[in-house]
C-alpha cells in the first residue's frame, strides 16, 4: 500500500486535494438545475432521488478513500510534519499557505473525513427544504475542519477557524428546530467573542516572529515556535487569549451554554459534525497552539489550578446536569461537556498516557456522540419529539435500533471492551500521576456517566411499552444500518485493538509533553524513549 | 526625474492636472446639463458622460501614480498617497452615479445637474487630500461639503430628506468654524500654514509644541475632522443625514466623503504633527475608542437598513481613527487600503438597497429583506457577503478581514504599539457582529413576507455595481497581494522634521 | 504482534500441550454469544422503510412478534430458531468445559504442583509512553480453580435452562447474554493483569445488568438491572483508584511483576493499605458485601438460572477471587485485612438476619448468599486464602442447587398457575407448601444443599464454613493481623468478635434455610385446590443438573478435609493453592503454619456442629407452616419483623438521602440555577442585552433635534480641548 501511495507521490498532493475536493463538490451543486433539486417523497422513499444530496455523497466519499491513504503513508517513528504543502500566499506580511500533519492531526482529518460521510447519509432524508444550499454548506465545512487539522501557518490557522463557523451558522439558523434562530446566533458570537482575541494574539506574535533585517512579519507555525519573543507577561495575556478562543469551542465550564442550544436546535447532521469534529477543534487548539507556544504560562501554578480545576468541574457537573434532561438531545449534549473534561484534564496533566488518552477520547467521543446524535435524529424522524418521556418499552418495536442504541451507550459510558474504556482509562492513569487528588475526583464521573445514561436508555428503550403510538415505530431501515455500521466498528476496534492508533500518535504526544517538560523540568516521558 | 517646482505655475498646473481636468468636465457638463429641459432620457445621458469623466479622470490619476512625481515642499503634495486616494474617491464617484441613475428614477428625481453634483464635490475631495496647506484644506473642505449639502437634500418632495440636509448643513457649518478656528490657533501659534512648516517650527522650538494656543488649535481640528468623518461624539448628524438623503448620496457620503476626509486628516496628523503626538495622541485614542464601542453598540437597536448602515460606518471611522493614532506610513497604507475595500462593501450594500426600495420611497427596514433568499437568491448572498466583509469575516467576508488584519498589524507594528485600541478593535468587532448578523437571520433564516414585494428588478448598472464590489471583495479577500504592494508605497512624502520631530517625542516620553 | 505473542507463548515449559488451546476456553462461549446475538437480532428485525418519516404509523408490524414478555406472558410463542440456541448456547459451554479440564490435565502434567503461571501473551492491547498492557491470559493454580467452577457450573446451569427458558419468545438473546456472560467471567479469572481482570470485571457486571432487565419490560426488572450496574460502578471507581496508586507507585499492573515488586511497599504502609481498600472497595459492589449489597437481593428480577450462575456461584464471588489474587498486597496490610473480616462479619450477620423474614422463596437465597459471601470475605480476610476460596467452590456447588432447585419449584407453580389462568405470585412461599409429595427429587436435593449451608458434618458446607471459622479462631491467638489495631482496637478483640459474629450468623443460616424448606415443601399445600392438580416434577433436562449438583454439594468437601480426619489426603486443595496464597497466608501467621492442638480442633467444630443442629431444630420447633395462609389472605407484618421484612428500609434510606438529593441539586440548583440562570441568562443574555440597552440609549439620544446634537457636539469639544490641553 504505502509503495504504491509513494509511486504517485501521494504525500505531496494530498493535503490540498482533501481541502480542495469538498470545494469543487460544493460548486458542483450549486450549477445542479433547479428542477433536481427537491425530490418528492416517495422519490426519497425509493432513495433515488438525484440531486445534492448524491453529489455530496459521493463528493465526500471520494475525499474520505482519498484520506485513508494518510493511514498508511504516515510514518509513526517521524517527529517532523509529514506530507507538507507548502507555497507563498501573502509575502509582504510573512504569510504562507504552509499544511501539514502529525500524529494527532492524522486521526482527526481521518475522524473528520469518515464522519463526514456519515453525516451526509443521516441527514439523506431529513433535510427536505433547500436541499442544494444545505449539501454545499456540508462541504465548505468539511474544508474548513480539515483545514484547521492541517494548517501550519497561524493566518492560515485563523482563517479556516472561522470558516467553518459560518457553514455551521447557517446549518444551524436554516434547518434547525424551533429557537434555531437564537442558538445559532449565540453560536456565532459566543465562538466570536474568543476568537477575535485570538486574532489580536496571533498578529502579535507573527510581528514578534519577525525577521530581523527586512522586519516582515512570520505567521508560520515552526517560526513563531521558535523564534517568537515575548515577555512572560505578556505570554501570559497571550496564552489567555487563545485559551478564550478554544475554551469556548470545547466547550469548558462555564463556557459551554452555548453547547446545548446549538446541538438541539442543529439538524441531525449538524448536531454531529459539532460534536463530533468542531468540538475537538477546541481542544486540537490547546494541543497545538495554545499549550506549546507558551509552555511556560500554561503551566503556572495559578494557570494549572483554574484550568484544570474548570475541566474537573466540568467533568461532574456536566455528567450531573445531564442526569436530570428531559430532552434525549439535551442529555447528550450536557454528556459532552463531561467527557471533554477528560480531554481537557489528559491535555493539561501532561503526561504521555493522559495526553495519550485524551486524544483517544477525542476520537471515541467523536464516533459514540456522533452515533448517539445520529440514533436520536433517526427516532426523531419517526416520532417527531426528542422527550426521553414520550417514549418507552420501544425495545419491542424497534429491536435493532434498541440493539445500537444500547451498544453506542456502554461505549459512552466506557465500558471495557469498547473504546469509551481505553480514552478514559488513560486519561485518568496518567492524570493520577501529576495531579492524583483531581483523578480521583474525576474517575467518580464514570458512576454518574452510567447512571445518566442507563436511566436514560431505560425510559426510551425499556419499561413497559405503554404508549400506543410507539408499539409500530419501524425499525431502522437499510440505509441507517448501514452508515451506522462503521461507528459499531470503531467502537469494537478502538475498545479491543487501539494499538495501530495509540502507535500512530505516540510521537506527537511525546513530542507534546517534552515540549511542556523542557520548561517545567518534570519529566515523565523517559521510559517512554526506552522503550520506542 | 526632479521633483516639479510648485512655485512655477506650470508645473503647480501639472501637479493639479487631474483636479483641473475634472473641474473642466464637470463645467462643461453643467452646462449640457443646464441647456435641456430635464428627462429621463436626458439624465442619463449627463450621468453617463459623467461617470465618463470621472473615469477618465481616473486613468490621468493613473499614469501620474505610474510616472511617480514628486514636487518640492509647496501648497499641495504630488505623492502616492494622494493619488490612490484619489482612485478610491474616483471609485466611489462612479459607482455613486452608476446607482444615482438608477434611483433618481426611482424616485422620480429627474435633475440631471445631480449627477454633475457628485463631480464637483468629488473635485473638492480631491483637492483635500493633495492640500499641504492648511486654508487649501479648508477651501476644499467647503467645496466638497456645499456640494454635499445640495446632494442630500436632492430629493425636493422629501421632507425627510430636506430635514437631513439642513441638519448637515447647520452643523456642518458649526464643525467648518471650529476647522477653520483651529486653523487660524495653529498659525497663531507657529506662524504658518504650511503643514511641513509647521513641523519645522514644532522641531525648531520646544514651547511651540506646548503651547495652549497651538494645543487648542490642535484639538479644535481633531473636532472638524471628527465631525467630517463621523467620529463620536461628533456623528450625531450621520444618521439622520443618511437615512433622509436618496440611497446613493448616501453612500457617497458614508463612503467617499469619509475617505477624503480621513486622507486630509492622516495627511495633516502625520505631516505636522507627529512632534506632537503625546499632546494629542491621548484625545484620539478616546475618540476611537468611544467611537468603536458607540458606533456599534447603537447599532444594535436599528430597524432601519440605512441607519444601520449609518452606525456601521460609524464604528468603521473607529477602525480608521486607529490607523491615525499609530502615527506611522504604513498606518496610511493600512487606511488607503481599508478605504478602498470599505468603499466597495458600501456601494454594494446600498446598491443592494436601491435594488430593493420600492417606487417612490427610499426608506428600507431590515425587515423588508425577509426571505430575500427565497425570492432574490443571488441579492441576499451578495448582501451576506458585504455584511460579512463589513465584520471583517474572512473568505466570506472577503477583503473586509485582510483590510481589518492590516490595520491590526499596523496598530500592533508602530513604534507605539497601540495594543489597546486593537483590543478595543477586536471586541467592537464582537459587538458588531450582533447587527450585521442580524441582517443575515432576516434575509436567510425568516420566511418571505406575505405581501409581495414589489420592488422592480434592478438595472444592468446597478447590477454591475453589486457585481464588481462583490468579485472585488471577494478576490482581495483571497488574493490582495497586488493591491497590498500598491498601497504599501502610497503614504503621504513626509519632510525630515516631521521624523525628526517624533524621533525627539520618543525621547521625550522616554525620558519621563 | 498476534504472531509475536504466540511465539512467547510458545516458550513456557507446557508448550505444545493443551495450555496452547486456552485461549479456546474464553472464545468458545463468545462466539456463542455472536451466534445467539445474530439469531435473537436479524430474526427479529424487519427492516424500516428507506423513508422513515414518511412512513406513517400504524401499517408497522406487530409489536408482539419479538415481544420479549415475562413468564407470566398470556401464550408467549417459542422463537422459531430456538432449537439452534438449545444446541449452541450449553454447547460452547460443555466444550469450553472440555478444554478447561484438558488444560488442567496438562498443567498438572507439565507445571506440575508447584508449578509456575503461565502466561500467554495474544496482542498489545494498550502499550504508550511507560504503559504496556498487552491482552494475556495467565494460567496457575488458582485460575484453574476458578475456570473449572465456572465453566463446570456454567455448563450445568446451561443445560437447565435448555428447560427452563424453552417457552420463551426472547429464548437467543437470552443465552446470549448468558454465553457472553461466562466470555467475560472467564477472562476475569484468566486475566494476566489487573487491566484484563477489569474488562471482565466489568463486562460481567454488564452481562448481570442486561440478564437481570431481561423482561425489560416490567419496570421493575429494568429498573433492579440500572441498579444493579450503577451500584457495581461505585465498586469499580475503586478498583479504578487502586489500579492508578499501583501504576504510579510500582509502575506495572500485571500480576507477576507486581508480585514480585510488591515487596518494595512498606508493609503496614498507608499506601498499601489505601490500595487494598479501593481494591476492597471494589469487592464490595461485586460481591455485595455492606455498604453496597443493596443490588443483589433486587437482582433476582433476573430468571433463575441467572440467579443461580451470576448471583451465587460465579460472579458475586469474583471479589473473593480478586483479594485472594491480590493476597500478596492484603497480606503487606494487616488494617485493610481487618477491615475485610469485620466488613465480611457484619454482612453475614446482616443479611442472615433479613433472611428470616423473607417471604420469596429467591430472596431468601439472595439473602443467604450475600451472608455466605460474606463468610468467605472473612476466610480471605484474615489471610486463610485456601479457606475463603474453599468455601467460594462449596457454595458454588450448594447455592446454584438451591437456585435451580428453587427454579424448578417456581417452574412447577407457574405451570399451574399458567394452566389455571391464575396470577397469583409463583414465587411466595406462602402460597407453597407441601411440595414435597409433587415433587420429590427437588425435595430431596434441595435437603441436600440445605444441610451443607447450614454446615451439618459430612456434607460440603460443613468443611469450608468450619474451616474459615477455625481459622478466625486462630488468627486471633496468633498472627500479624491480631498484633495490629483497628481504630484503636486491637486486632485479636476484633478477630474474636467476628468469630462470635460467624457463628451468630451460622446459627441465622440454619434458621432461615430449615424455614424456607419447611414453608416450601412441608406442611399443606396452599396453592389452591386447582391449582394443585397441575404442581409437577420438572422434566429431566432440568432436575438432571440438579442431581449432579446434589452429589457435588454433599461430597464438596473431600476437597479440602481438615487435617484432624484420618485420611491420607487432606487439605488437598489448600497445597494445591500454596503456591499462589500460600507465602501470604504465611506472612500473616508470621510465617508459621498455624498449629492447633486436636482438642481444641474439635472443640470448635462441636460448637459449630452444635449451633447448626440448634438451628435446625428451632426453626422445627418454632415454625407452623399448617397455620400459614396464602399471600392474598395473610395480614401485614408488625414491629421488628416489619422492619426485617422491609430490609431495614436501607434502600429507602439510600433512596431519601443520597439519590433524591443528588437529582434535586442537579435539577434546581445546577442546572436551573448555574446554567440557565447564572451563566446563561446572567452573564451570556445579561451581555447581550446591556449592549442592546447601550444602542437603544444612543438612538435615544439620536432625537433628531438639531439642538441636542449641537449640544453633544459642544460637550464633545470640551472633552477633547480638555483632553488636549490640561495633562
Amino acid at each position: 500500500m504505502a509503495a504504491f501511495l509513494n509511486s504517485i507521490n501521494y504525500m505531496g498532493w494530498v493535503l490540498p486535494a482533501l481541502l480542495l475536493i469538498p470545494i469543487v463538490g460544493a460548486l458542483a451543486i450549486l450549477v445542479v438545475p433547479r428542477a433536481k433539486i427537491a425530490p418528492n417523497a416517495d422519490e426519497i422513499a425509493a432513495g433515488t432521488a438525484n440531486g445534492p444530496r448524491w453529489i455530496a455523497f459521493i463528493t465526500l466519499l471520494v475525499e474520505a478513500i482519498v484520506s485513508l491513504g494518510l493511514w498508511w503513508s504516515f510514518d509513526p517513528a517521524v517527529a517532523a510534519w509529514q506530507a507538507v504543502y507548502d507555497m507563498p500566499w501573502i509575502p509582504n506580511w510573512g504569510i504562507r499557505f504552509t499544511v501539514g500533519i502529525d500524529g494527532i492531526s492524522l486521526m482527526m482529518i481521518l475522524l473528520t473525513t469518515i464522519i463526514m460521510v456519515l453525516a451526509v447519509l443521516g441527514s439523506w432524508t431529513g433535510i427536505r427544504t433547500r436541499v442544494r444550499g444545505y449539501y454545499a454548506l456540508m462541504l465548505v465545512l468539511t474544508s474548513g475542519m480539515l483545514g484547521v487539522f492541517m494548517s501550519l501557518d497561524l493566518f492560515l490557522f485563523y482563517v479556516m477557524w472561522e470558516v467553518m463557523l459560518v457553514p455551521m451558522y447557517f446549518i444551524i439558523g436554516i434547518w434547525g428546530g424551533d429557537r434555531r434562530i437564537y442558538a445559532s446566533v449565540k453560536f456565532f458570537i459566543y465562538t466570536m467573542v474568543g476568537s477575535m482575541l485570538m486574532l489580536a494574539a496571533i498578529v502579535y506574535l507573527g510581528l514578534h516572529a519577525a525577521d530581523a533585517t527586512t522586519n516582515i512579519p512570520n505567521f508560520g507555525y515552526d517560526a513563531v515556535l521558535n523564534t517568537a519573543r515575548v515577555s512572560p507577561q505578556a505570554s501570559l495575556w497571550l496564552f489567555g487569549a487563545f485559551f478564550l478562543a478554544f475554551a469556548v469551542k470545547v466547550p469548558m465550564f462555564p463556557f459551554h451554554t452555548w453547547l446545548p442550544d446549538a446541538h438541539v436546535e442543529a439538524p441531525t447532521a449538524g448536531s454531529v459534525v459539532l460534536a463530533a469534529i468542531m468540538l475537538k477543534l477546541g481542544t486540537f487548539g490547546f494541543l497545538r497552539l495554545a499549550i506549546p507556544l507558551f509552555p511556560a504560562a500554561a503551566m503556572r501554578a495559578d494557570v494549572q489550578a483554574i484550568v484544570l480545576g474548570l475541566a474537573v468541574i466540568g467533568i461532574i457537573y456536566g455528567a450531573l446536569v445531564s442526569l436530570v434532561q428531559p430532552d434525549f438531545k439535551k442529555l447528550v449534549a450536557y454528556s459532552s461537556v463531561s467527557h471533554l473534561g477528560f480531554v481537557m484534564l489528559g491535555i493539561f496533566a501532561v503526561t504521555v498516557q493522559s495526553v495519550q488518552g485524551a486524544l483517544l477520547v477525542m476520537i471515541n467521543h467523536g464516533i459514540s456522540t456522533g452515533a448517539l446524535f445520529l440514533l436520536i435524529g433517526m427516532i426523531y424522524e419517526r416520532r417527531h419529539t426528542r422527550m426521553i418521556d414520550a417514549y418507552g418499552g420501544i425495545a419491542r418495536a424497534v429491536p435493532l435500533f434498541a440493539a445500537v442504541l444500547t451498544l453506542v451507550s456502554l461505549s459512552s459510558i466506557g465500558v471495557p471492551g469498547t473504546n469509551g474504556f481505553i480514552g478514559e482509562f488513560l486519561v485518568l492513569l496518567g492524570a493520577f500521576r501529576t495531579h492524583p487528588f483531581l483523578a480521583v475526583i474525576s474517575a467518580t464521573a464514570v458512576i454518574f456517566a452510567a447512571a445518566y445514561l442507563l436511566w436514560a436508555i431505560q425510559r426510551i428503550l425499556f419499561n413497559p411499552l405503554d404508549k400506543p403510538e410507539n408499539a409500530h415505530i419501524p425499525d431502522l431501515n437499510k440505509r441507517e444500518l448501514a452508515l451506522l455500521t462503521p461507528l459499531i466498528i470503531g467502537i469494537i476496534w478502538l475498545g479491543v485493538y487501539p494499538q495501530p492508533v495509540l502507535r500512530r500518535m505516540e510521537t506527537a504526544a511525546t513530542k507534546f509533553v517534552e515540549r511542556v517538560e523542557s520548561v517545567t523540568g518534570r519529566s515523565t516521558t523517559r521510559a517512554a524513549q526506552g522503550d520506542r | 526625474m526632479q521633483p516639479l517646482d510648485l512655485q512655477v505655475p506650470r508645473e503647480l498646473m501639472i501637479a493639479l492636472g487631474p483636479d483641473l481636468v475634472l473641474m473642466g468636465g464637470a463645467m462643461i457638463l453643467l452646462i449640457w446639463a443646464a441647456w435641456r429641459p430635464d428627462s429621463a432620457a436626458h439624465q442619463r445621458a449627463v450621468a453617463l458622460g459623467s461617470i465618463i469623466v470621472a473615469a477618465a479622470t481616473g486613468v490621468l490619476v493613473w499614469m501620474y501614480l505610474v510616472k511617480g512625481y514628486t514636487a518640492t515642499v509647496g501648497p499641495v503634495a504630488v505623492d502616492n498617497f494622494r493619488w490612490m486616494a484619489d482612485l478610491i474617491i474616483l471609485t466611489g464617484t462612479i459607482f455613486a452615479i452608476a446607482l444615482a441613475r438608477e434611483d433618481n428614477d426611482r424616485q422620480g428625481v429627474g435633475v440631471a445637474e445631480s449627477h454633475v453634483l457628485i463631480l464637483l464635490a468629488s473635485a473638492g475631495m480631491m483637492l483635500l487630500v493633495a492640500a499641504r496647506d492648511l486654508m487649501i484644506l479648508f477651501i476644499a473642505v467647503e467645496l466638497m461639503s456645499i456640494a454635499v449639502y445640495a446632494l442630500a437634500g436632492l430629493n425636493r418632495r422629501s421632507a425627510r430628506a430636506a430635514e437631513g440636509a439642513l441638519k448637515y448643513f447647520l452643523l456642518g457649518a458649526f464643525s467648518s468654524a471650529f476647522l477653520l478656528y483651529g486653523i487660524a490657533l495653529l498659525y497663531g501659534a507657529t506662524g504658518t500654514v504650511n503643514l511641513g512648516e509647521i513641523a519645522y517650527r514644532l522641531l525648531a522650538s520646544g514651547d511651540v509644541g506646548t503651547s495652549p494656543m497651538f494645543l487648542a488649535g490642535i484639538g479644535l481640528m481633531l473636532v472638524g475632522f471628527g465631525f467630517k468623518v463621523a467620529a463620536v461624539p461628533f456623528h450625531m448628524w450621520a444618521p439622520d443625514v443618511y437615512d433622509g438623503a436618496p440611497s446613493p448620496i448616501t453612500a457617497y457620503m458614508a463612503a467617499t466623503v469619509k475617505a477624503a476626509a480621513f486622507g486630509a486628516f492622516l495627511r495633516v496628523w502625520i505631516e505636522a504633527f507627529p512632534g506632537a503626538y503625546d499632546s494629542w495622541h491621548t484625545a484620539l485614542s478616546a475618540v476611537a475608542i468611544v467611537t468603536m464601542i458607540a458606533g456599534n453598540a447603537v447599532g444594535l437597536a436599528q430597524k432601519n437598513l440605512k441607519r444601520l448602515l449609518a452606525y456601521s460606518s460609524i464604528g468603521h471611522a473607529g477602525y480608521l481613527l486607529v490607523a491615525i493614532a499609530s502615527a506611522s506610513l504604513p498606518g496610511a497604507s493600512a487606511m488607503l487600503f481599508y478605504l478602498f475595500v470599505y468603499t466597495l462593501a458600501t456601494f454594494g450594500a446600498f446598491a443592494v438597497i436601491v435594488a430593493v426600495s420600492k417606487k417612490d420611497s427610499n426608506v428600507v427596514m431590515i425587515e423588508d429583506l425577509a426571505g430575500l433568499w427565497a425570492t432574490r437568491p443571488w441579492l441576499a448572498v451578495s448582501m451576506a457577503v458585504i455584511m460579512l466583509s463589513l465584520l471583517g469575516f474572512p473568505i466570506f467576508g472577503g477583503a473586509g478581514f485582510v483590510a481589518k488584519w492590516y490595520v491590526l498589524q499596523v496598530a500592533l507594528q508602530a513604534r507605539l504599539p497601540q495594543t489597546l485600541l486593537a483590543i478595543v478593535l477586536v471586541l467592537t468587532t464582537v459587538i458588531s457582529a450582533g447587527y450585521y448578523l442580524h441582517v443575515l437571520v432576516v434575509m436567510f433564516m425568516r420566511s418571505p413576507a406575505d405581501k409581495a414585494n414589489d420592488a422592480p428588478p434592478a438595472s444592468p448598472l446597478t447590477r454591475l455595481v453589486l457585481a464588481v464590489s462583490v468579485a472585488g471583495i471577494l478576490i482581495l479577500g483571497v488574493y490582495p497581494n497586488w493591491f497590498q504592494r500598491v498601497a504599501a508605497k502610497g503614504f503621504p512624502q513626509v519632510e525630515e522634521a516631521s521624523i525628526e520631530g517624533f524621533q525627539r517625542m520618543l525621547e521625550r516620553i522616554g525620558r519621563r | 504482534m498476534l504472531l509475536s505473542g504466540v511465539q512467547e507463548a510458545a516458550q513456557h515449559a507446557a508448550a505444545g500441550t493443551a495450555m496452547d488451546w486456552l485461549w479456546l476456553v474464553p472464545v468458545l462461549p463468545l462466539l456463542g454469544f455472536v451466534l445467539n446475538g445474530a439469531i435473537s437480532l436479524f430474526t427479529a428485525t424487519k427492516f424500516g422503510p428507506a423513508d422513515p418519516s414518511a412512513a406513517g404509523h400504524g401499517h408497522g408490524h406487530g409489536a408482539d412478534s419479538h415481544a420479549s414478555d415475562g413468564h407470566d406472558h398470556a401464550h408467549p410463542e417459542p422463537h422459531r430458531l430456538a432449537w439452534l440456541s438449545s444446541i449452541i448456547g450449553p454447547g460452547v459451554l460443555i466444550a469450553a468445559f472440555g478444554v478447561a479440564v484438558a488444560v488442567f490435565m496438562a498443567y498438572r502434567a507439565g507445571a506440575g504442583e508447584h508449578g509456575e503461571p503461565v502466561v500467554q501473551n495474544y496482542f498489545q492491547w494498550v502499550v504508550t509512553g511507560d504503559l504496556s498492557i498487552s491482552a494475556s491470559l495467565m494460567i496457575d493454580q488458582l485460575s484453574l480453580v476458578m475456570l473449572l467452577v465456572v465453566t463446570g457450573v456454567g455448563a450445568l446451569i446451561h443445560v437447565f435452562s435448555v428447560g427452563y427458558m424453552r417457552e420463551d419468545p426472547g429464548y437467543p438473546r437470552y443465552f446470549a447474554y448468558l454465553n457472553l456472560f461466562v466470555f467475560f467471567m472467564l477472562v476475569l479469572v484468566l486475566g494476566a493483569s489487573y487491566p484484563v481482570l477489569f474488562v471482565g470485571w466489568e463486562g460481567v457486571g454488564l452481562c448481570s445488568y442486561l440478564l437481570i432487565g431481561f423482561w425489560f419490560s416490567e419496570k421493575a426488572n429494568a429498573d433492579a438491572g440500572k441498579k444493579a450496574f450503577i451500584v457495581n460502578r461505585i465498586g469499580d471507581f475503586g478498583f479504578l483508584v487502586a489500579m492508578f496508586l499501583l501504576f504510579s507507585n510500582l509502575g506495572s499492573l500485571d500480576f507477576t511483576t507486581l508480585r514480585s515488586t510488591a515487596g518494595t511497599l512498606q508493609p503496614g504502609g498507608v499506601l498499601v493499605t489505601t490500595i487494598c481498600l479501593f481494591l476492597f472497595l471494589g469487592c464490595t459492589g461485586k460481591s455485595a458485601q455492606m455498604p453496597l449489597y443493596v443490588w443483589l437481593p433486587d437482582a433476582m428480577a433476573g430468571p433463575t438460572p441467572v440467579s443461580a450462575l451470576i448471583h451465587a456461584a460465579t460472579m458475586v464471588t469474583a471479589g473473593v477471587y480478586l483479594i485472594a489474587r491480590s493476597s500478596f498486597l492484603f497480606a503487606l496490610s494487616p488494617v485493610a485485612s481487618l477491615t475485610v473480616v469485620v466488613v465480611g462479619a457484619l454482612t453475614a450477620v446482616f443479611a442472615a438476619t433479613i433472611g428470616l423474614k423473607q417471604w420469596d422463596i429467591k430472596k431468601v437465597l439472595a439473602y443467604s448468599t450475600v451472608s455466605q459471601l460474606g463468610y468467605m470475605f472473612i476466610g480471605v480476610g484474615v489471610g486463610a486464602y485456601a479457606a475463603g476460596i474453599f468455601h467460594l467452590i462449596t457454595h458454588a456447588f450448594f447455592k446454584a442447587l438451591l437456585f435451580l432447585g428453587s427454579g424448578s419449584v417456581i417452574y412447577a407453580m407457574h405451570r399451574a398457575y399458567h394452566a389455571t389462568h391464575s396470577h397469583d405470585d409463583a414465587q411466595d412461599m406462602r402460597n407453597m407448601g407441601g411440595l414435597k409429595k409433587h415433587m420429590p427429587w427437588t425435595f430431596g436435593l434441595m435437603w441436600i444443599a440445605t444441610l451443607a449451608i447450614a454446615g451439618v458434618p459430612v456434607f460440603s458446607g460443613f468443611f469450608s464454613k468450619d474451616e474459615i471459622l477455625t481459622s478466625v479462631f486462630v488468627r486471633a491467638r496468633e498472627s500479624t493481623l491480631a498484633e495490629a489495631h483497628w481504630f484503636g482496637i486491637p486486632g485479636n478483640v476484633v478477630l474474636y468478635v467476628c468469630y462470635a459474629l460467624g457463628l451468630a450468623a451460622a446459627l441465622l443460616t440454619a434458621i432461615y434455610m430449615t424455614r424456607m424448606m419447611i414453608y416450601t415443601f412441608h406442611g399443606p399445600n396452599r396453592s389452591g385446590e386447582k391449582e394443585r392438580a397441575h404442581l409437577a416434577e420438572a422434566p429431566w433436562v432440568m432436575t438432571g443438573p440438579l442431581v449432579v449438583l446434589g452429589v457435588l454439594s454433599a461430597l464438596g468437601g473431600l476437597l479440602n478435609l481438615p487435617a484432624f480426619i484420618p485420611v491420607k489426603s487432606t487439605a488437598v486443595l489448600e497445597h494445591w493453592l500454596h503456591p499462589v496464597v500460600g507465602e501470604s497466608a504465611l506472612q500473616i501467621t508470621n510465617g508459621a503454619a498455624p498449629e492447633i492442638s486436636h482438642s481444641l480442633e474439635y472443640t470448635l467444630v462441636g460448637i459449630a456442629v452444635l449451633i447448626a443442629a440448634l438451628g435446625i431444630w428451632f426453626a422445627f420447633y418454632r415454625l407452623k407452616p399448617e397455620e400459614l395462609v396464602p399471600k392474598s389472605q395473610s395480614k401485614p407484618e408488625e414491629g421488628f419483623d416489619r422492619v426485617l421484612e422491609q430490609k431495614y428500609f436501607v434502600d429507602e434510606g439510600y433512596a431519601r438521602f443520597i439519590v433524591n438529593p443528588t437529582l434535586t441539586t442537579s435539577r434546581n440548583l445546577l442546572w436551573r440555577g448555574i446554567d440557565v440562570g447564572l451563566i446563561d441568562g446572567l452573564m451570556v443574555n445579561g451581555g447581550a442585552w446591556t449592549a442592546r440597552a447601550f444602542g437603544w440609549l444612543g438612538s435615544a439620544l439620536q432625537s433628531g433635534q438639531v439642538g441636542t446634537y449641537a449640544w453633544v457636539l459642544v460637550l464633545g469639544v470640551l472633552a477633547v480641548l480638555g483632553a488636549v490641553t490640561l495633562r
